[in-house]
């Protein structure tokens, strides 16, 4: 990894008088990857990212965002940021272009460039149709998309994104899905914080959760070394528990349900596992991961936190 | 990593070069500006508050020359009514100004950050000082439309005669400079208070200091300033009895009386508004004051005699003899107000209040933000 590139923030802290609302953030995210930022509400992710964004003068720590630290170089570090702040008000009298227009012209890019990426941005998030339209006839979610496409104006190298899915039906966040992914295979990096973990799980590639202001784990979503919960169903529950008592890794009945939780490590264990039940003749209908990597580990870590 | 090979084949993206917290540009200002104005255009409100400006200055001047035709009498007079309604038209403009420009700014930084709109613009590469001039500009623009829209009756004013197009000029300008610096308070509170209401009312608590409270200040010190001293008086001789039925004779005497230094106190009246702007209008013939019943250029004469303040020797003789018989010359000349001007000193001071706005609203949009004023939220 180039120390230039991406976001990295080492030991980062900032209180609001008595307030820690961030006590120690480490957080390195690279470019070319999906980073996703986990934790409860409260647990400082709003405010770790204002001060990515240049927002806010962190108490301790050093921030480098491309390259630039934004407390010293703050004006070098916001043009090649894109952050998306998770309330947002728009200029409720524009129309959806004008908003586009006059965010790229506040980045400095000429009129003209300015007028024909507002359109390409608009094209993007499927909102062409509105976009003669003032701001606040948007929905929620259209409104969030508009946010989205605000913050790509002056094609950042560094996407802050807070909270970008919530309020967006289905297909938007797919397309959102599809976009992070594009954007990170351009090159760029793309630190999103979000609650909605099983998406999280299909877009991103590293993790990093924090709780009361503090990292309290790292971990890449595509490791497949790490243990996780796979749900097991038979037609008969009780053969099935059976069999597990007598040969089969340690199992947990799920409450309200015939499934059982095994926990593997890796899929090739699974696929040993359902080829033995097969075998010795239990009528297996599915086996799969119960919830997604993300949500395993941050029920887990919420478990250690009790 | 494949990542690590995109990142170095990747150019770098040019950094553009720095700017700093008060670095402009009239691209910066521009943006600004028209967004904010953009905005103000688009709500109807804006658009009711000039018609009902217009009709209700209208209204105004419409009054002012009514009463004037009925006081004069039969209105066949070849009286000119100019004055009077112009200094009405002018003092009602300004008053209605001084209301209306905080408004158009006090709400201009903490009611975009409350909508969640300021920080979208500090994230940008907008500097600080552009965001607040290009905010203090579309303020001032909206002052100045009030201010337009009060031009014809002030040039109908003008019509009647007995004001000079001079005159119209230098009171346009400074009313437009002095609703500049309402916009500019206005902004430094809206800077620094989190609710628009709060800044709001301190911004009229700042414009009813300069234009009342130093006033009344100035009143109060009058005692203060008020000595009393030996002055040469051409007084009534001596031993003169009321009875007699020729004039006195006048002789210069030494007399202990009360002297009022106004001149030590005449620049607490300087920052009032409605001073600047009227004594910013070149000075007129004393000897016609009372013909025009101008009032601005009454309060000139009144400013401009504070100012002069003690003016050595007094005639308390010419003219108090009300019986018949020739007048004895005075050798006391009468005052002559000074012709050095307050209103520089007046505007000087409420431009520092201005500048003084501007400069707190940059400091206070600086980012990164080290502290957050109480209550409020950056996003």
């Amino acid at each position: 990894m180039t120390p230039d590139g991406g976001i990295r923030a080492q030991g980062v802290r900032r209180s609001f008088g008595p307030v820690h609302a961030v006590a120690d953030v480490d957080l390195v995210a690279a470019p070319g990857r999906v980073t996703a930022l986990i934790g409860p509400n409260g647990s400082g992710k709003t405010t770790l990212l204002l001060m990515l964004a240049g927002l806010l003068t962190p108490d301790a720590g050093t921030i480098s965002i491309a390259g630039a630290d934004p407390v010293t170089q703050n004006y070098a570090a916001r043009s090649r940021t894109g952050w998306m702040p998770d309330v947002f008000g728009t200029w409720d009298s524009l129309t959806a272009r004008e908003v586009l227009t006059t965010v790229a012209a506040a980045y400095r890019i000429d009129a003209a460039t300015g007028r024909a990426r507002a359109g390409e941005l608009l094209e993007l998030v499927h909102l062409s149709e509105f976009a003669d339209q003032p701001a606040h006839v948007l929905s929620r979610g259209q409104k969030q998309r508009l946010g989205l496409a605000r913050a790509l104006v002056h094609d950042p190298d560094v996407l802050l994104l807070d909270e970008p899915a919530s309020g967006l039906d289905p297909r938007s966040r797919v397309d959102l899905r599809v976009l992070m992914r594009r954007l990170a295979a351009e090159g760029k990096t793309v630190l999103v914080s979000s609650h909605v973990l099983t998406e999280l799980d299909e877009m991103a590639d590293d993790a990093v959760f924090i709780s009361r202001g503090r990292t309290v784990a790292t971990q890449s979503v595509a490791d497949g070394d790490r243990p996780r919960e796979w749900r097991l169903t038979a037609l008969d529950a009780e053969a099935l528990t059976a069999w597990l008592d007598e040969n089969g890794p340690a199992y947990r009945r799920e409450s309200d349900s015939p499934a059982v939780l095994v926990e593997l490590t890796g899929d090739a264990a699974a696929a040993a596992l359902l080829r033995s039940a097969v075998e010795a003749g239990i009528d297996v209908s599915s086996l799969a991961p119960a919830g997604g990597v993300l949500e395993q580990a941050y029920l887990a870590l919420e478990e250690e936190r009790r | 990593m494949s990542a690590e090979v995109e990142v170095v084949e990747q150019a770098p993206a040019p950094v553009p070069g720095t700017r700093g917290t008060w670095s402009l540009s009239w691209h910066g200002l521009r943006t600004v500006t028209v967004l904010e104005l953009r905005q103000r255009v688009r709500s109807t409100r804006w658009k009711t508050a000039l018609i009902v400006w217009f009709l209700v200055v209208g209204l105004i001047t419409m009054l002012t020359t009514g009463a004037f035709a009925i006081i004069s009498g039969d209105g066949g007079t070849d009286e000119t009514f100019g004055g009077m309604v112009y200094s009405i038209v002018v003092g009602f403009v300004l008053f209605l100004g001084l209301l209306v420009a905080p408004t158009l700014s006090s709400g201009a930084i903490n009611g975009d950050r409350n909508a969640g709109t300021l920080a979208t613009l500090q994230v940008t590469l907008l500097t600080p000082a552009e965001i607040v001039l290009g905010k203090l500009a579309a303020a001032w623009i909206a002052a100045l439309a009030f201010l337009v829209a009060s031009i014809p009756f002030l040039v109908w004013a003008l019509v009647g005669g007995g004001v000079s197009w001079l005159a119209l000029l230098t009171t346009v300008l400074m009313l437009a400079l002095v609703l500049g610096v309402v916009c500019a308070i206005g902004l430094g509170f809206s800077a620094v208070v989190s609710k628009t209401s709060g800044s709001a009312v301190l911004t009229y608590l700042t414009v009813g200091g300069i234009t009342a409270v130093l006033p009344i200040l100035f009143g109060l010190l009058v005692p203060a300033t008020t000595t009393t001293e030996s002055v040469r008086v051409w007084a009534v001789e001596a031993g003169y009895t009321w009875e007699e039925t020729t004039a006195p004779e006048c002789e210069w005497q030494t007399q202990e009386t009360q002297v009022w230094h106004s001149e030590h106190t005449w620049w607490l009246l300087a920052p009032n508004p409605f001073v600047v702007v009227a004594d910013a209008q070149p000075l007129g013939d004393p000897e016609t004051l009372g013909e025009d019943e101008n009032m601005l250029a009454v309060l000139q004469y009144g400013v401009r005699y504070a100012r002069t303040g003690d003016s050595g020797p007094q005639d308390w003789c010419t003219g108090v003899y009300m019986g018949e018989g020739p007048q004895p010359e005075s050798p006391v000349e009468p005052v002559q107000v000074t012709d050095q001007l307050v209103w520089p000193w007046g505007l000087g001071f409420d431009l520092l209040l201005g500048a003084a706005g501007v400069i707190v609203a940059v400091n206070r949009l600086r980012v990164p933000t080290a502290r957050l004023a109480q209550g409020t939220r950056v996003a």
